[in-house]
């Protein structure tokens, strides 16, 4: 499996499990639907959708519908054309105005197009379709018919799906837009046919503009947006659903059922709904909803200017949506609402749509976001993070790239200590996660936020203290979405190699959090939930390479250079390069005396208790890994476990020893024997490699080759059996070492392997399988049990030859691969060498953990050793290998 | 932030205060600066006017109590404990910092989104 699983983007999950269980990433998508009790209408929702292992996080907000208070910004002073008169920075400019067509039908969004009117504010409703209005403005960036669609607001993150297409509006949706969401004006105006004065409430003069068709009760009251352009007369067409849409023309905005006072224009900007503002100044158009978002009229006001269409003069003001530059300037307006209300609708268009995410950046939008994360107000930094948020996710790394060159990494951490609000925290680390899933960026997150994660997310949450207080129960672990988020993050980043390992291990207090919270978990009997999948995902990727990575692991080494085969110097460094495989098969065939003295282990003295990385090889996380491998239904987590252990079984050093006695001891080997019959993939895979570093101990040999033959076998591809699982090639390549291993020295587990009818579905593997690993694997096993002679009896009894055995597969081109190796004279240097030799080159494969497997680690190893087999085999008949054997 | 020679310096800042961790006989602040009047003020990342000569922050180690307090790298010093830190040295800087018998340090620093945000919310 991948190493790594791409995180919130590509939904691909490449987790591999590198050589032993690398980290995986995920990416996950998680469903959240909050309220923001700011705005009020719009809640935040996540979808999640989990594949096991991607994961994605994007936040849409949604607008709720529901009445809403209408925010007005408003304005500034309209110039003469309805352009504010302030300073153009903001964004919109005048608007041509955008089409009424929706208001065809109700709730349909057709828009035909119309001559804009004057408005030079007006701004639909982003519920507009957008497409067909505005005619001239652009609106590419905000193009989507999505956004216009939303009914609810305007500009309202309502993201929500039914919203697009169109409005279904009924009246009383509430959805106004701006609730929170920038708003802009929305519009509705229909220009022409479609005018509807909402409902009238003392709508004004304006009414009569209206078309009579579109009679849209106007649920909330309409904004007005008092301005009075002077221009906006046609009648507005209130859409219920649309937002109102602050009409800078102050000119009869009808009001919607309220009575407002006919304020002229210029509200100030208010921060908060205010309500609609008077209908409107002149004619009186219906305001449509108007909602103005608070502060978004001002920010429209200011928006860039735009020409107002030449006939807009005399028509209602057209409200368009702001397009993506109006908004992205709005998130530098001076007033903060219209800054949050323009950050919340930027994650709105950013919602799944990777067009708008580059857009974004192109144009220049994201640094103004990061430097929002510093803003004081909830209000402002919040939207700006689920903004942010999402922008990270999807498969374009552009966009993290772009965050993590204007700092966006610090900014967030930054924010992370100051702020307490849980929904900003649950948004920082879900961004961070996305990032995370990023190779490149893996090692700045580590640099800028892995001391602060840990403590501000991991130590709280799980429940550890530091200092325990004698007289106080240990804690349990709280599974927040923080921690998940947070726990996903340092799953990512642990993959990042041994650099990010050691500095994983070393971070104060993060091995003790994460052992305690999967501790707390297994007491609570909860193992199936995310976080503890990511915390197990930690442990194991923490645990690859620890015999060699932590300091005074060399204090730790076995001694084997007594037993060490001839090339004793070269097979000792070899053994440091390769690692696990290399070493493992050295000490497999030479340890096993080392190993039954282990039997009463002496545990390293220890002057205080374990602490830190440390704990990774304790003995007592044999315990841990084992419940959690008996009560989990999770695949990943199960998969993670056994990866750990096989993890922390492999190499050469005292602790591996202790650990694989202790599995025996504490009864692991039946739990894993088990989970054989797994009809996971990857947990099969796991367990068997799992299982195979196990059996470098010698009484785990012994006890392995009699209960778990039979299993083993079982897993075993064959034609003619119904029951036989499915597995890939991986894992098949797997379970086959795995034999291999076990058959190794031991003739009884051979003898096993022939009783359990094994040899036909070796042969079967070895003669058609149409993967030619899995063919070397299976004749790598079948060439092992020749080389016993005494079984040749039994086999030949059975109707095997020694042709069945000593076919190799012949010319996997793959040999040819390992260049230099093919230099070794495979049929003189030792198993040994010839392993670690594949040793390095699966080092070599190992390193980029992403690539490897689960077993990518042992298989690439094998696959080596294949090719190198083969090549002995072509100098030399199998029976060279009993020399070698021995 | 330019300096005009014998005009009163005006900046937007924001006060900073600094526990120092104990690490054994040390006390740490946890950041990093650079520039000083005896520096080369061209060679400053962080500086908007390349002929500004004052203190900067270069790193700011992550978890430490200077970031915990919300130094940000890039800032710059104005004062620490009241001491001026536009006009020293470089060597006189690290000397205000690091006094043995000071467990808190309490800094004025400004930066440029302070001043941007200042502008900004004046305009409104």
């Amino acid at each position: 499996m991948p190493a790594e699983l791409a995180q919130e983007q590509s939904p691909s999950n490449q987790t591999s499990i590198a050589m032993m269980q690398e980290p995986q990433e995920m990416v996950e998508e998680t469903v959240t639907v909050e309220e923001d009790p700011g705005t009020p209408t719009s809640h935040v929702s996540i979808v999640t959708s989990e594949d096991g292992t991607t994961r994605r996080t994007e936040t849409k907000v949604t607008k709720m519908v529901k009445t809403v208070t209408t925010r007005t910004v408003r304005q500034v002073p309209l110039g003469p054309d309805g352009l504010p008169s302030m300073d153009g920075s903001s964004p919109m400019g005048s608007y041509t105005d955008s089409i009424d067509r929706r208001y065809m039908k109700n709730g349909e969004r057709y828009i035909t197009p119309q001559a804009s009117s004057t408005l030079t504010r007006s701004y639909n409703s982003y519920n507009d379709s957008y497409p067909d209005s505005h005619e001239g403005q652009y609106r590419p960036y905000i193009g989507h018919d999505g956004y216009g669609d939303l009914a609810d607001n305007y500009g309202s993150l309502s993201r929500g799906v039914n919203y697009r297409p169109r409005y279904a509006y009924v009246p009383g949706n509430s959805y106004r837009p701006e609730d929170g969401s920038f708003t802009l004006p929305s519009r509705r105006d229909n220009y022409g046919p479609i005018a509807q004065p909402q409902v009238p409430v003392g709508s004004n003069v304006d009414l009569n503009r209206s078309q009579p068709e579109r009679f849209q009760p106007e649920p909330y009251g309409l904004e007005d947006d008092n301005r009075s352009l002077g221009v906006d007369d046609e009648g507005y067409e209130l859409d219920p659903d649309y937002s109102t849409v602050n009409r800078r023309t102050s000119a009869g905005v009808p009001e919607r059922g309220r009575p407002h006072k006919g304020r002229g224009y210029d509200d100030p900007i208010e921060t908060e709904m205010v309500e609609e503002r008077i209908p409107y100044l002149h004619g009186g158009y219906a305001a449509p909803l108007a909602q103005p978002e608070r502060g978004s009229m001002a920010s429209i006001d200011r928006l860039g200017k735009r020409s107002p269409s030449i006939d807009s003069i005399r028509k209602d003001p057209r409200w368009r949506d702001p397009d993506l530059p109006e908004v992205i300037a709005m998130l530098s307006h001076p007033i903060d609402p219209v800054k949050s209300n323009a950050a919340a609708y930027l994650q709105h268009l950013c919602y799944e749509n990777d067009k708008i995410k580059k857009d974004v950046r192109h144009l220049k939008g994201i640094p103004i976001l990061v430097g929002l994360l510093d803003h004081p107000k909830p209000e402002v930094h919040r939207k700006a993070c689920g903004a942010l948020r999402n922008i990270s996710y999807g498969k374009d790394n552009e966009n993290k790239v772009a965050i993590k060159n204007c700092d966006g990494i610090p900014a967030l951490i930054r924010l992370l200590r100051k702020t307490n609000d849980m929904e900003v925290r649950e948004l920082i680390t879900g961004t961070l996660w996305n990032l995370s899933s990023y190779e490149p960026l893996k090692m700045v997150i580590i640099n800028h936020g892995l001391q602060t994660l840990t403590n501000e997310v991991i130590i709280p949450h799980s429940g550890w203290e530091s200092e325990p207080n004698e007289d106080s129960k240990p804690r349990d672990a709280e599974w927040t979405t923080v921690f998940k988020n947070t726990s996903g993050c340092l799953r990512n980043v642990s993959s990042d190699g041994a650099e990010a390992r050691r500095r994983l291990r070393e971070c104060d207090g993060l091995v003790d959090a994460l052992l305690h919270a999967l501790q707390s978990a297994v007491g609570k009997k909860d193992t199936d939930n995310k976080s503890v999948e990511n915390c197990v995902c930690i442990m194991r990727n923490l645990s690859y390479h620890v015999h060699k990575e932590v300091p005074g692991a060399d204090k730790y080494q076995e001694l084997d250079a007594s037993q060490t085969m001839s090339t004793g110097g070269s097979q000792k460094k070899k053994k440091d390069d390769a690692g696990c495989f290399g070493g493992k098969k050295a000490k497999g065939k030479k340890n096993g005396d080392l190993d039954r003295n282990f039997d009463t282990l002496d545990l390293p003295k220890r002057s205080e208790t374990a602490k830190g990385f440390e704990l990774l090889y304790q003995p007592d996380v044999v315990r841990l890994y084992l419940s959690i491998l008996t009560e989990s239904q999770n695949f990943n987590t199960l998969e993670a476990a056994a990866g750990a252990l096989q993890n922390l079984s492999a190499g050469n050093w005292t602790w591996s020893t202790y650990i694989r006695a202790t599995v025996r001891k504490e009864r692991g080997l039946p739990v894993l024997v088990e989970l054989l019959q797994s009809d996971s993939d990857k947990v099969v895979r796991a367990v068997s490699i799992a299982l195979r570093n196990l059996s470098m101990d010698r009484r785990n040999k012994d006890l392995i080759g009699s209960y778990a033959m039979g299993e083993l076998v079982r897993n075993l591809p064959s034609r003619q059996q119904r029951s036989s699982k499915n597995l890939e090639e991986d894992t098949v390549v797997a379970v086959l070492n795995t034999i291999h291993e076990i058959i190794t020295d031991s003739s009884e587990n051979a003898r096993s392997l022939i009783q359990t009818q094994g040899i036909q579905k070796l042969v079967a593997i070895s003669k058609s399988s149409q993967s030619p690993r899995e063919t070397k694997a299976a004749s790598h096993v079948l060439q092992m049990i020749w080389s016993y002679k005494e079984l040749r009896n039994a086999l030949q009894k059975d109707g095997w030859n020694k042709s069945h055995f000593q076919s190799v597969s012949a010319a996997p081109k793959g040999s040819k691969g390992t260049a230099g190796r093919s230099g070794y004279d495979d049929s003189t240097l030792p198993l040994v060498d010839k392993s670690q030799d594949n040793e390095k080159s699966g080092s070599r494969d190992m390193i980029p953990m992403d690539e490897l497997g689960p077993d990518g680690y042992s298989t690439i190893d094998h696959r080596d050793k294949e090719r190198k087999y083969k090549t002995s085999d072509n100098t030399g008949d199998a029976s060279e290998k009993e020399p070698l054997k021995g | 932030m330019s300096y005009v020679p014998g005009q009163p310096v005006t900046a937007v800042v924001q006060r900073i205060e600094i526990h120092k961790l104990r690490q054994g006989d040390n006390l740490i602040l946890g950041f990093s600066i650079g520039g000083g009047i005896d520096q080369d003020p061209a060679q400053n990342p962080f500086s908007e006017d390349k002929t500004d000569k004052g203190i900067y922050v270069t790193r700011v180690t992550e978890g430490g109590p200077a970031e915990v307090a919300g130094l940000q790298i890039g800032d710059k010093i104005m004062q620490v404990n009241g001491w001026d830190m536009t006009m020293v040295t470089h060597d006189q800087a690290r000397k205000r910092l690091t006094k043995r018998n000071e467990e808190v340090v309490r800094l004025l620093v400004t930066r440029q989104s302070l001043q941007k945000a200042v502008q900004q919310s004046m305009m409104s």
